[in-house]
């Protein structure tokens, strides 16, 4: 069993995940179904996102020339990072010269990926996470298991006994509410006190040089304006030609991720404090990272650079409802992150996620901005195989298969001889042993096969007409 | 980091040609934009401040709301608001000259906002129908935290200032140099963080009464 396989095991026999993961994936599904069916022009909206994003991808270096320049002129100061550690080296670096005790940090995907919790931690840097749950992981020594929520791995329960453990006055927490509240009050005065606030930034606007935060909870904001200095870590794929294409961005990033048509808070932040402006930084930052996004470009996952990072691809996958977050051992989980991943971490040691998938396409189908993820999972095990990644047993049974699929008669013959044998391991209408399938039916029942082969009914139906 | 800033580009293009030229780039953008008003959602059909009033108390955004005849009968509108939720007449007023003529006689005023503030009373610059989102742009009359620090926040918006649209709100500004915080607030502070349940007043306020000031037929 590798490494993989051995966090979807135990991510399988945790007895209270698929309970946390099914009360929040199920009501992000079907809040986005109400939302999208509440939306007749989304069909279209999605082709424009589409093609904006692909405009802007294909203009990469246009755009972030006109951001760059404009961002300037707000009195924001650029920085470029080749690489997640070069990222953290910079950030650490404002840090440091604004002799920074306490950091607030407005959650951030970018911010997980190029490892910046740790590398404050490193740096000595009191480090707090303002979003609620990723305030939960901070306290749990735990790292996110969904992009829009990080702790949706966590019950209820769990999340009293961690407040519980870490709050001052925590109050009874025997509801939701009192959770939340009792996070407000700890929170409160962490917000004004510290010396820097990062965030990161769901657009980057080309034509004025703004960034744009979103969120419910109002923490991005109580991040970016009390500290002196405020710094932005963004991917260099996150441009928008203008506030005009953000509206239209919006509209498909909110409703794909939560089912609301735009978030409590959505905020454009240019520049730092201005003459005159009673609140906001001193010093305003930007860095813009690379870690890998043009390598994709360069590995034919341009496609991927389009992403908004809204999770629907995850609320939606069947693998990703089993297993969680945690099982796909990288920042991003789910669908997205199984084409991601092996790219950022490369092919070698992520193999498996690609593999961790039923191509059942409705990932592509919920994208706001549709990304064929399948064809890319599919691009990405094609390469696993050329590479020579399969291992042994499942390359043996590809060419088992691959020598029966060239022979059809034989095939036939096999498919029908299963068809045959399949219920006589039956109980029930369903089987629930069977030898060679353990591993499928140690975690659920298989359906006996109904009707003939596929063939069989082809050549049937062909023949009535 | 000039030199991360070469390699990044110099890794863009040997995937993609060097950039076309802008006004090529121009007219791709703009053929992309003459496609935005069929993709927006069929729904800003009346008249915008009655579309905007609907919208701020529809389930999704789920703030209260009111209009009165004039900006004059704001401070009662507010002190209604205190006496239903059993709030003090202790007031952060958003330092806006528009709101400091009014009369506030009988609550206690102050100008700035505190980290626990119950209540605070601003001032939007606008609004947007299609979302119902109060518009804020930060400045000296304006301070950012006002919107995010107190637990029930009032906010009077002139119906004049409601665009129907968010790209209508754009256009209206579009070549202006920003300000430093653009905020659009739609409802109140909320969280799913927690099983996916929604709590209001995570980390902004938990209750947002909405004034709209006026109407088109006075």
């Amino acid at each position: 069993m590798n490494a993989f396989q051995g966090r979807v095991t135990a991510a399988l026999a945790d007895p209270t995940l698929k309970t946390a993961i099914d009360r929040t994936t199920n009501t992000a599904r079907s809040k986005r179904a109400a939302a999208i069916a509440a939306w007749p022009e989304f069909a279209q909206a999605r082709e424009l996102g589409r093609d904006m994003k692909d405009h802007v991808i294909a203009n990469m270096e246009y755009y972030l020339t006109m951001f760059e320049a404009n961002a300037v002129k707000t009195g924001a100061k650029i920085h470029w990072a080749r690489t997640g550690q070069e990222a953290c080296e910079i950030v650490v670096g404002i840090c440091k010269a604004a002799k920074a005790k306490s950091v607030t940090r407005s959650k951030s995907m970018l911010g997980e990926e190029i490892g910046l919790p740790h590398a404050l931690e490193a740096a000595g840097i009191e480090r707090v996470e303002t979003d609620l749950a990723e305030h939960i992981i901070q306290l749990a020594g735990e790292t996110p298991s969904h992009i829009i929520w990080p702790a949706l791995h966590k019950t209820r329960e769990q999340v009293g006994e961690l407040f519980r453990a870490h709050h001052t006055d925590p109050g009874e927490l025997a509801t939701v509410e009192e959770m939340v509240s009792s996070a407000r009050r700890n929170l409160r005065e962490k917000f004004m006190a510290a010396d820097v606030g990062i965030s990161g930034a769901n657009f980057l606007i080309a034509d004025t040089g703004a960034i744009c935060t979103v969120t419910n909870e109002g923490n991005a904001e109580l991040t970016t304006t009390p500290p002196r200095v405020h710094i932005v870590t963004a991917g260099i794929e996150k441009l928008v030609p203008s506030m005009v294409e953000a509206m239209t961005m919006l509209r498909l990033l909110v409703r794909s991720a939560t089912g609301a048509e735009l978030t409590q808070y959505t905020t454009f932040h240019a520049g730092p404090k201005q003459p005159g402006d009673v609140d906001g930084p001193e010093e305003f930052h930007i860095v813009l990272v690379d870690a890998g996004r043009t390598t994709m470009l360069a590995e034919g996952l341009a496609e991927m650079l389009r992403c908004l990072r809204c999770g629907a691809c995850m609320n939606h996958c069947v693998v990703y409802r089993q297993i969680g977050g945690h099982a796909y051992g990288a920042t991003y989980p789910g669908p997205m992150g199984s084409v991601i991943t092996p790219s950022l971490d490369g092919l070698e040691t992520s193999q498996d996620l690609p593999r961790a998938c039923t191509l059942n396409g409705q990932c592509h189908e919920v994208c706001p901005v549709a990304i064929p993820l399948p064809t890319l999972i599919r691009g990405w095990r094609t390469k696993a195989w050329v590479q020579g990644y399969e291992p042994l047993h499942t390359a043996w049974a590809l060419r088992i298969w691959e020598f029966f699929a060239l022979r059809p008669v034989l095939y036939q013959l096999a498919s029908n001889l299963a068809l045959r044998i399949m219920p006589l391991f039956a109980k029930g209408g369903w089987i629930s042993k069977m030898p060679l399938a353990g591993g499928w039916t140690r975690y659920r029942d298989m359906p006996i096969p109904q009707g003939g082969s596929f063939l069989a009914q082809y050549k049937k139906r062909q023949a009535a007409k | 980091m000039t030199d991360a800033k070469q390699a990044i580009f110099a890794a863009i293009r040997k995937t993609l040609p060097a950039p076309a030229p802008a006004p090529t780039i121009a007219a791709e953008l703009s053929q992309l934009r003459a496609r935005i008003n069929a993709t927006r959602p069929d729904r800003v059909s009346g008249p915008a401040d009655e579309v905007f009033l609907e919208r701020v108390q529809s389930p999704g955004v789920a703030a209260t709301a009111e209009r009165i005849n004039s900006f004059d009968e704001f401070p009662a509108a507010v002190m209604r608001y205190a006496v239903r939720h059993n709030l003090g007449l202790d007031i952060a007023l958003q330092p806006h000259p528009d709101l400091a003529t009014l009369n506030w006689s009988g609550c206690q005023t102050h100008d700035h906002i505190g980290t626990d503030e119950t209540l605070a009373v601003g001032l939007a610059l606008g609004g947007i129908a299609e979302t119902g989102s109060l518009i804020f742009h930060s400045s000296q009359i304006s301070p950012t935290l006002f919107a995010f620090l107190p637990l029930h926040h009032i906010v009077a918006i002139p119906y004049k200032n409601i665009w129907p649209w968010m790209e209508d709100y754009v256009a209206s500004f579009a070549g202006k140099s920003p300000p430093r915080n653009v905020n659009f607030v739609t409802g109140a502070s909320g969280t799913t963080d927690i099983e996916g349940a929604l709590v209001r007043g995570a980390h902004g306020p938990g209750w947002l009464h909405i004034v709209v000031v006026g109407s088109p037929g006075l």
